[in-house]
């Protein structure tokens, strides 16, 4: 009977059989590959994206440009009459040439204005294009992209001026 | 103007020709996108999708292969033998193109016309003798490239492949033999004729054949569990020194080798043309037509299953060490094959009478 067994083993080759079984269950089966322009996979909520920053809540305290260890955040407090009644900055520069994404702003920051996006895809033409002041850097969280003249509380550059000659 | 073209088309050597141009470019395209499928399937097999940007489903990926390969530049090597360095990668992929014209793939659709069988092209007697004679001149191309590369490890390569595809030649040939034994006739097409009459596919009687053939059609064509000539990455093959479209004659000779052996493979074992629960020969008395058309998308089927055949091993199985293909091919396959050789000689002869 053993022999016959093993007779039996040499025939149908039942250790390449099994393979073979294996190997069809995997092409039915879900594929691990994204498609990825045409198809996003969501991120972990911690994910470490571009920073955007929300000029509104911002208090000017400049405590993020003092955490930055790449010194790529300016903050411009306005003039100190402004100060009083609205403390939104000036001008706000933030260089993404040099961010890290270590998140030491978001940590420092006391009114959470500061926080890491969801977006990676931050490649551009330009090097210029990579310097944000306070107009490019309001995102418009719904829409997905940036608001880029469409500031109406945050005051201009022009706007502050004229406030200082008043 | 058009009744004379239409008496040129009735002659038998213009439709032979046309049925070559139709043969020829159906053959190409499924080789070319043979490989399209290969590489998806085994994209499939690793749980990954396989090429699928250039055009729907990737379909155009053949074509930019080939326009790449022969964009890149050929080079030949100085110390090459240049004429046979040329002539090689032709002597691979010919042979097997050749061999397509054997087959016969459906029953006979006879034109009133002219009285030609039109599925297929050079029905000869001894079909089976030339497709082994020719896969065995395949061996040529790889030799040839091997020596007239200039360089000794294209040299030990073509050495490798020749022993291999010798090796495994014979076992090859001698499970075929046990088919042509039992249908009692070289030509392809009484083959399956006889399947049809016995109502019984040649692979339940001639398993043991069968199972050898599927390993031996594996090894003649270097495919991956034997694919030590070529090697894709690892192995210094023949094809060392070859660059440009004459390195992908040598794949296009390998794809043809894979499309024409899986088309060889259920004519001899599995029905060829025939329609598996049905009395193919009585129906087609009654409907010809639609028989032997239904009878062609059976015989496509069957060889698509065996294309898919090679693929699914290709990703199964790792590569054999050469010492174990050849121990393989001399130790274990030839005693198996030459003793059902004279089993099913010894049946044939006291027991089928």
């Amino acid at each position: 009977m053993q022999l016959l067994n093993k007779f039996l083993k040499m025939i149908t080759f039942p250790d390449l059989l099994k393979g073979l079984k294996i190997t069809t269950k995997y092409v039915s089966k879900k594929k691990i590959t994204e498609k990825y322009p045409e198809e996003k996979r969501s991120y972990p909520y911690r994910y470490r994206g571009r920073i955007h920053v929300t000029i509104d809540t911002c208090i000017s305290c400049r405590l993020c440009e003092k955490a930055c260890p790449e010194g790529c955040l300016k903050v411009f407090p306005p003039p100190r009459e402004i100060m009083k009644t609205d403390k939104r900055p000036a001008q706000f520069y933030f260089s993404q040439e040099h961010c890290l994404h270590c998140g030491m702003c978001v940590d420092s920051c006391p009114t959470g204005s500061i926080h890491h996006s969801h977006e990676f895809e931050i490649t551009v033409f330009n090097t210029k294009e990579l310097l944000f002041d306070k107009e490019k850097l309001p995102y418009d969280m719904l829409k997905k992209q940036y608001k880029w003249n469409l500031v109406e509380n945050v005051p201009t550059k022009v706007e502050v001026k004229k406030k200082e000659e008043v | 103007m058009m009744s004379y073209v239409y008496d040129l088309m009735k002659t038998p050597f213009v439709l032979a020709l046309i049925k070559i141009v139709i043969l020829l470019v159906v053959a190409f395209t499924v080789i070319a996108y043979i490989t399209l499928v290969e590489r998806r399937l085994l994209g499939f097999f690793q749980s990954r999708l396989g090429p699928n940007r250039v055009g729907p489903l990737g379909l155009i990926q053949p074509i930019a292969d080939g326009v790449k390969l022969f964009i890149k530049e050929d080079t030949v090597p100085i110390h090459s033998n240049s004429l046979l360095f040329r002539i090689a990668p032709i002597f691979t992929f010919f042979p097997s193109l050749v061999g397509f014209g054997v087959l016969t793939f459906a029953l006979p659709w006879i034109t009133p016309a002219s009285k030609m069988h039109l599925f297929a092209l050079a029905d000869v007697d001894l079909g089976v003798l030339l497709v082994l004679s020719l896969s065995s001149l395949g061996i040529f191309g790889l030799m040839l490239g091997g020596y007239a590369s200039g360089s000794k490890y294209p040299y030990f390569g073509g050495l490798r492949a020749c022993s291999q595809m010798l090796s495994y030649e014979v076992p090859l040939t001698l499970s075929i033999i046990t088919v042509v034994m039992m249908a009692n006739s070289f030509r392809l097409s009484d083959i399956v004729t006889a399947q049809q009459t016995h109502r019984l596919y040649f692979f339940i009687p001639l398993i043991i054949s069968f199972v050898i053939y599927l390993i031996c059609m594996i090894a003649e064509t270097n495919r991956t569990p034997f694919d030590l000539p070529e090697g894709e990455s690892e192995i210094i093959g023949f094809h060392t020194e070859y660059s440009g479209m004459r390195f992908g004659f040598y794949y296009v000779g390998e794809y043809t080798n894979v499309v024409f052996l899986s088309m060889l493979a259920p004519a001899l074992f599995l029905g060829g043309y025939d329609i598996p629960f049905v009395n193919d020969i009585a129906l087609w008395q009654v409907y010809p037509q639609l028989i032997s058309i239904l009878g062609f998308c059976s015989y496509a089927i069957k060889s698509v299953l065996f294309a898919y055949f090679y693929i699914w091993v290709r990703a199964t199985f790792p590569r054999y060490r050469y010492d174990q293909l050849l121990k393989i091919g001399w130790l274990v396959l030839l005693p198996i094959s030459l003793v059902n050789l004279f089993i099913v000689a010894g049946i044939k002869l006291f027991l089928l009478k």
